[in-house]
């Protein structure tokens, strides 16, 4: 079973992401703000990061940054989920080494699949 | 002799009455007009979508700038925060004014620091800077930490900060206050949406963090303070924020836009001479200083408040404190009436010229003395037996019920607006404090305004000729 | 201060004897007595209304929390985990809908549909795609429109905008019957919402307003107005050359070059340098920018020339544009520029876009040599990656 690790402080997104990627046969970590997100790398391996730019304690720059360095996470996908369209944040997620970068409101099916494509690259890389 | 007397008695009366009861009216009015703008404002915000906003490209960029010295013990926290802001496009500048402790290592560690070749235009004077640093870190690319030579105030750090913000807002604030997430969102709307003026200046409410919940620099819950004295600058900011700022917006006469948090038009900030490193009172010289260029330079300008909370930050706790801070606000004042006094019901300056400044000089300036001087005839009318008791004490009830009614009703202009705090119990427990204001904290106000007066008369006249210079002298060159 | 007024007293025969004692009163004395009765009444109300509102806010707070986990659980059961709309081809309007959860008795109250209502909004604001338009179908179907467009009858405009604000959300067509006169109101708030959502629904005209508007567009306006037009699906969108050339209202002409930039206008370029003959340096400042983000290089030399009659503002975007179009047969331009300007700001965005647009390293070292110390800071800074302007 792949885990995936999803930060995001929206309730409602969260919520659905959560359900969503339950249902395709992820095991799924929830996390409700930057601190949060950084607590739970510790808990496993994670194959996949969904994040959020915009939320308490750390912004997902600095959470991506850090789960890049983190031994549970430095080899994980990691999609950001957001509504900012400013070319900067584009370019620093990218930076940032950013595998996508999907714009809200979210199209859960272009999600889904996304996510499939980008963990079944990741395991024929491996 | 005795007939000389009792006219200047009289006269003496009839004033302080006229006085009084003028400023009644005031509040009353004010009282109003904050319901007004407050409604207004609720029901725009019941259908806003500050989202529109978060996700343009059409969004204007805002500089925050934070100054620090010796803050070491939080400053790796508080900059992490100001990272958090809710904004599309905005820089956190962060001027480390001279630090003696171990701030800018820390900075440069957790943020991974780089010094940079930086050029820019010292557009207003500052004490030398050592050097600019940005991260190697894309993720902290919105940071610029400024490291420069100590010049003994906030105003010299914020004006270094202004010198090199990139764009024309900057959000000016202090490193340990406490920004809501969407603080930026919020401030940059009334400039967005006003139709005809130019917004210079936005505000909004500030509260105190002493009792809150308070988790990494985000609030979790706020609490009125348990200490009294916190409880009753609270309750003062209350009303002042919500009840005060918020009617004088309504009638576009804001005074001052509080230090703690408040937007400014880069452009206006810099060509009216930026902070004056001299001034006891620098927020709101600059504000007064931003709205005489404006009135000079023929700008249309206008200064709006929000009436929500955005900004939390440490009260003093204790009295000695407490009265270093009032008494520097007081020589600022007086600092400020001085230099500006040609204002005084100047047509010239329009609205500022005749409500707002008028307002200052005599009901926030001469307040505390007119207040001095009324006790003490007071006494000697008892003393030579010429006070009807009665009617003193029908007075005196007045005025004490009279004030605990505006500072209540601004209360609950807060609580219909926002519904702070989590209890209702909370809600009584500040309501409360309003009844032992008058005996316990409201002398202590007085006393420490006049201590200030006493500063200003008496204290170092020669750094007069120095501000007039650094205010007035790029003012007129800018013009 | 007994003194003051002791002239104002009135000889009333009254029948009480405190009335009597009170109108003996001197003026003062009695407007204070009355004003302390009145205090303390409107202390006593407020102190209610605090409990008041903290009760109804308490309130609001037990019904959202019993409220939203139903209406969540009925969105994931019937939106977000149901495998027959994900396959191609399925459509949201056939697939089959069992809103019984719905039927919960409280949501017979209004003010609990209201919240169902916002709930529905809110999920609809995260998911896009065919989430978001079965969202809109159980909108329909439980008649919520209903309740939006009562609230465009209110009389209040308030409730008004809410109403419209309800209704684009969902992508409700509203007749222009109904919309139009808003457009026109008094009100600027309900004005600007009714013609966002004349240019997201109409399918007449949606762009026709700008023909006929002649104040100012709010920045506020344009950021709504330009979310709009920029996210709705299947909206028809003009040539905004048009305005650019025949509009009077400065503000509409300024939306229209950032449009021109979003959607990459090339063909509106030639409409956009006529601009840089209008008298108002704002708007001239404005074209610039938009010919350099379109990288309409044909317009070079012609800026170069303008350049030395234009406020400082225009020549800094000049400066700019020259940077974006990245011909590189400029450098002798901006090098002039850098070298010999006294203004920091020129000489700063002269080395910015030689930097961007000169591919030569060598020409950057003979900069350097050439430069005061000053300048050269510019240089290094200018090139430095990390620092973004």
């Amino acid at each position: 079973m792949k885990n995936i690790l999803v930060i995001d402080d929206d309730a409602i997104i969260q919520n659905v992401l959560e359900k969503v990627l339950v249902k395709e046969g992820f095991h799924v970590e929830v996390a409700g703000n930057g601190k949060e997100g950084l607590s739970k790398l510790d808990l496993m391996k994670y194959e996949l990061v969904i994040t959020d730019l915009m939320m308490p304690y750390a912004n997902g720059f600095e959470i991506i940054s850090k789960l890049k360095q983190h031994p549970n996470t430095a080899n994980a996908a990691v999609i950001v989920v957001s509504s900012i369209t400013h070319e900067a944040s584009v370019m620093d997620s990218f930076k940032l080494g950013v595998d996508e970068y999907i714009r809200k409101p979210i199209m859960v099916g272009e999600l889904i699949l996304r996510v499939n494509k980008l963990l079944s690259n990741r395991s024929s890389n491996a | 002799m005795t007939g000389i007397l009792t006219r200047l008695g009289n006269f003496y009366e009839n004033t302080v009455f006229l006085y009084g009861a003028i400023l009644l009216i005031i509040y009353a009015l004010l009282a109003l007009f904050s319901f007004l703008a407050i409604r207004t404002h609720l029901r725009k915000e019941s259908y806003t979508n500050y989202n529109n906003l978060l996700t343009s490209d059409l969004a204007p960029g805002v500089t925050v700038l934070a100054p620090a010295y010796n803050e070491g013990l939080s400053i790796i926290m508080n900059v992490r925060s100001l990272l958090t802001l809710n904004y599309p496009l905005f820089e956190i500048v962060l001027i480390n004014d001279g630090s003696t402790d171990d701030s800018l290592a820390q900075l440069v560690r957790e943020f991974e620091l780089v010094s940079v070749d930086f050029a820019y235009d010292a557009k207003i004077k500052t004490r030398p800077v050592t050097a600019i640093y940005k991260s190697k870190n894309p993720a902290y690319s919105k940071l610029t930490v400024i490291d420069k030579e100590n010049g003994k105030s906030k105003a010299d750090a914020v004006n270094a900060g202004i010198n090199i913000a990139s764009f024309n807002y900057f959000v000016c604030t202090d490193v340990d206050c406490i920004l809501d997430k969407d603080a930026l969102l919020k401030l940059l709307k009334p400039v967005l949406e006003e139709p005809s003026k130019r917004v210079i200046a936005t505000g909004a409410t500030l509260r105190i963090a002493n009792s809150c919940e308070i988790d990494n620099g985000v609030v979790i819950r706020m609490k009125p303070p348990r200490q009294l004295l916190p409880r009753f600058q609270e309750m003062e900011y209350v009303r002042a924020f919500v009840l005060g700022k918020m009617g004088w917006s309504y009638i576009n006469c804001v005074p001052n836009v509080s230090g703690g948090l408040g937007l400014f038009d880069k452009e206006v900030a810099i060509k009216a001479g930026g902070y004056d490193p001299q001034s006891f009172g620098e927020d709101m010289e600059l504000m007064v200083r931003m709205a005489r260029y404006s009135c000079d330079n023929g700008i249309d300008y206008a200064i709006r408040y929000i009436p929500e909370t955005l900004c939390w930050t440490e009260a003093p706790a204790t009295v000695q404190v407490f009265m270093r801070q009032r008494t520097r606000w007081a020589r600022g004042l007086a600092q400020l009436m001085y230099s500006h006094f040609k204002m005084l019901f100047n047509p010239r300056y329009g609205r500022a010229g005749l409500i707002t400044f008028p307002y200052n000089f005599f009901f926030e300036l001469l307040a505390p003395i007119v207040e001095i001087t009324g006790i003490i005839y007071y006494i000697y009318l008892i003393v030579s037996g010429h006070v009807n008791l009665p009617y003193a004490l029908i007075l005196l009830v007045f005025v004490y019920t009279y004030s605990i009614m505006i500072t209540t009703a601004a209360i609950l202009w807060d609580q219909i607006a926002f519904r702070n705090y989590r209890t209702w119990k909370e809600v009584f427990y500040l309501c409360s404090t309003a009844f032992m204001e008058f005996l316990l904290y409201h002398p202590l106000i007085v006393i420490f305004s006049l201590r200030g007066y006493y500063y200003f008369l008496t204290g170092k006249k020669h750094t007069w000729g120095n501000m007039q210079r650094q205010g007035f002298g790029q003012s007129k060159a800018a013009g | 201060m007994h003194s003051i007024f002791s002239g104002f007293n009135t000889t009333d025969t009254a029948t009480w004897p405190w009335l009597d004692y009170f109108t003996g009163l001197p003026l003062v004395i009695q407007i204070a007595a009355v004003s302390i009765v009145v205090s303390v009444c409107f202390i006593l109300f407020i102190q209610f209304r605090i409990l008041q509102t903290r009760i109804s806010g308490y309130r609001l707070q037990k019904r959202l929390d019993r409220i939203n986990p139903i209406i969540d659980a009925v969105i994931s059961d019937q939106v977000i985990l149901r495998n027959d709309l994900m396959a191609d081809g399925a459509s949201v309007d056939n697939v089959p809908l069992d809103l019984s959860g719905f039927e919960n008795p409280v949501f017979r109250r209004s003010a609990n549909r209201q919240l169902l209502l916002e709930r529905l909004i809110s999920y609809r604001k995260s998911f896009g795609g065919k989430t978001g338009a079965l969202l809109r179908r159980i909108y329909l179907e439980l008649g919520l429109e209903k309740m939006s467009f009562s609230k465009m009858k209110s009389f209040r405009w308030n409730n008004k905008v809410k109403g419209i604000r309800e209704l684009t959300d969902m992508d409700i067509i509203i007749s222009d019957v109904n919309i139009l006169p808003l457009t026109n109101s008094k009100r600027h708030e309900l004005r600007s919402e009714a013609r966002n959502a004349y240019i997201k629904l109409s399918k007449n005209e949606p762009f026709k307003f700008f023909d006929i508007s002649t104040e100012p567009l709010l920045m506020w306006d344009q950021i709504e107005l330009f979310k709009t037009i920029t996210t709705t699906e299947n909206i028809a969108v003009p040539n905004f050359a048009r305005w650019v050339t025949y509009s009077n209202n400065k503000s509409i002409i300024s939306f229209c070059l950032k449009l021109i930039v979003y959607y990459n206008q090339t063909d509106a370029a030639p409409a956009v340098v006529r601009l840089l003959d209008n008298k108002d340096h704002v708007l001239r400042a404005e074209a610039i920018n938009c010919l350099g983000k379109l990288k309409y290089e044909e317009v070079e030399q012609q800026l170069i020339h303008i350049y030395s009659n234009q406020p400082l503002r225009c020549q800094i975007e000049i400066l700019k544009a020259v940077g974006r179009f990245e011909t590189g047969k400029s450098a002798a331009f901006l090098k002039q520029e850098f070298l010999y300007s006294t203004d920091f700001d020129i000489r700063k965005n002269a080395a910015l876009s030689l930097v961007k647009s000169t591919h030569d390293p060598a020409l950057i070292t003979e900069l350097m040599e050439a430069s005061s110390e000053e300048n050269q800071l510019i240089i290094k800074h200018s090139m430095n990656p990390l620092i973004k302007y």
